[in-house]
């Protein structure tokens, strides 16, 4: 655990941007009118942290979100820490060795198609609305915004939130779900830090050390970083 | 000439990317040897008409294009990444000025993909620039051509042969019709007036419209 992921681990809050480019105009009788471009659409998670990080504990962190800047991108997950895991937790009704057998038939705009799936009741629920699937190893994860019952065919299709941003190819890749998945970001606004009074430390055989509180100048955006999609 | 584009009819939603193709002539007497960048803001590459175009992320924006009833000389700009890429590259150390651009326009179904494509800008880089813009620790590069559209260019193209000798001989040095320019250049020549045996040189030259004149009074 370091940098970025320590920071998802110990964030206080947590809000999750994933609005697309559009431009709206309302006409003068008030019809409304958008026009969007299909982007890659990256994933922008904002997360607050507490002031109440202990400074002696905290250097390493200071350091390794130094050295990462604004600029060098970090894989980081939500399942990574039990009190984090339930975030983007698997909806469906699939066990691990059922969703290690699928694997992508072919993915096509925002059309995924899976296939090799198990033979179970047709209306078992694949995915629910919002479930996460990372496509092999490329650590940019889809949702689903459908549900996806297993039906009868021989594959099904999911619709991602997103179009295929991937450039490589992904047909017969596996799939990983839930908070397995793995996000590619960085953080273009990396606050810096202030010491502030507080955070004494009597655990040098009840000895007052010196210490102080980490307080960010402001929030983590952390932002996908899908040049390498 | 107006088109159809059924991707905006009879909807109030649209998806749409921009498509710029840039060629660039490495030779001015050999036309095929071209370099030819294509890029665009889509989220995937793209093939329109034979060509790949890119989609690096390396569009920033693209200007406005006028679209007049009638032919108009419409300019616009198109701004590329300057960080990474090789759009400062592509500026400094080509002949970008006169390079033929491109835009295209394509629209996506709802599926993201690609449905139809058209193009909505032909013209000739006229100018670039690379601006920087520093802020603090915020250090940031902005490349934009400028290109004007092909009436512009021919509004400004000054083309033909000057009437002296020398640039009559650039291509016929054989060819004397204007060895005497220079003879009787800034000498008032009235044309048409009967030639006197003492007339020497053009100081007396022609008087024809006098002549039509007398004789239009002599009608009278």
């Amino acid at each position: 655990m370091s940098g970025l992921q320590t920071i998802i681990n110990k964030c206080q809050g947590m809000e999750i941007d994933r609005r697309k480019v559009v431009g709206i105009q309302t006409t003068r009788n008030e019809v409304a009118r958008t026009s969007e471009t299909p982007t890659f659409n990256p994933w922008r998670i904002n997360l607050t942290m507490p002031a109440s990080l202990r400074y002696n504990e905290a250097r390493a962190l200071m350091e390794q979100l130094d050295v990462l800047d604004r600029n060098t991108p970090q894989v980081v997950t939500f399942g990574d820490a039990s009190c984090l895991s339930w975030i983007f937790r698997y909806q469906g009704s699939l066990a691990v060795s059922q969703l290690n057998q699928i694997t992508v038939s072919s993915f096509i705009g925002n059309q995924l198609v899976l296939t090799n799936l198990p033979a179970i009741n047709a209306n078992r629920v694949m995915f629910e609305q919002n479930d996460l699937i990372q496509i092999g190893n490329y650590t940019f994860p889809f949702t689903s915004t459908t549900k996806v019952t297993r039906g009868t065919g021989a594959t099904v299709t999911v619709t991602t939130h997103r179009p295929k941003i991937i450039t490589g190819a992904v047909n017969t890749a596996n799939i990983t779900v839930g908070n397995a998945c793995q996000f590619y970001m960085f953080c273009p606004n990396m606050p810096t830090y202030k010491l502030v009074v507080g955070g004494a430390d009597y655990s040098a055989g009840g000895t007052l050390v010196g210490n102080a509180l980490i307080e960010f100048s402001g929030d983590f955006s952390l932002y996908e970083w899908v040049a390498t999609a | 000439m107006s088109q159809n584009i059924p991707q905006v009819q009879n909807t109030g939603a649209i998806k749409s990317a921009e498509f710029v193709k840039l060629t660039i002539f490495n030779e001015f007497s050999n036309s095929a040897n071209v370099t030819t960048h294509t890029f665009s803001s889509a989220y995937r590459n793209e093939t329109i008409d034979g060509a790949e175009y890119l989609a690096l992320g390396g569009l920033l924006s693209v200007g406005s294009q006028n679209r007049d009833l009638r032919v108009t000389a419409g300019d616009t700009n198109i701004s590329l990444s300057g960080v990474s890429g090789n759009n400062i590259q592509i500026v400094l150390d080509t002949k970008i000025r006169g390079s033929e651009v491109e835009v295209w326009r394509g629209f996506y179904d709802d599926t993201d993909q690609l449905d139809d494509y058209y193009l909505r800008f032909t013209g000739v880089i006229t100018n670039y620039t690379i601006q920087e813009e520093r802020v603090d620790n915020n250090d940031n590069f902005i490349v934009t051509v400028s290109a004007s559209s092909y009436k512009t260019v021919l509004s400004n193209r000054i083309a033909g042969r000057k009437t002296n000798e020398e640039s009559w001989k650039v291509f016929d040095p054989l060819d004397t019709s204007m060895d005497n320019v220079y003879s009787i250049a800034g000498v008032q020549f009235d044309f048409g007036k009967e030639v006197t045996a003492s007339s020497s040189g053009g100081n007396n030259g022609g008087g024809g419209r006098r002549d039509r004149d007398r004789g239009n009074e002599q009608q009278r």
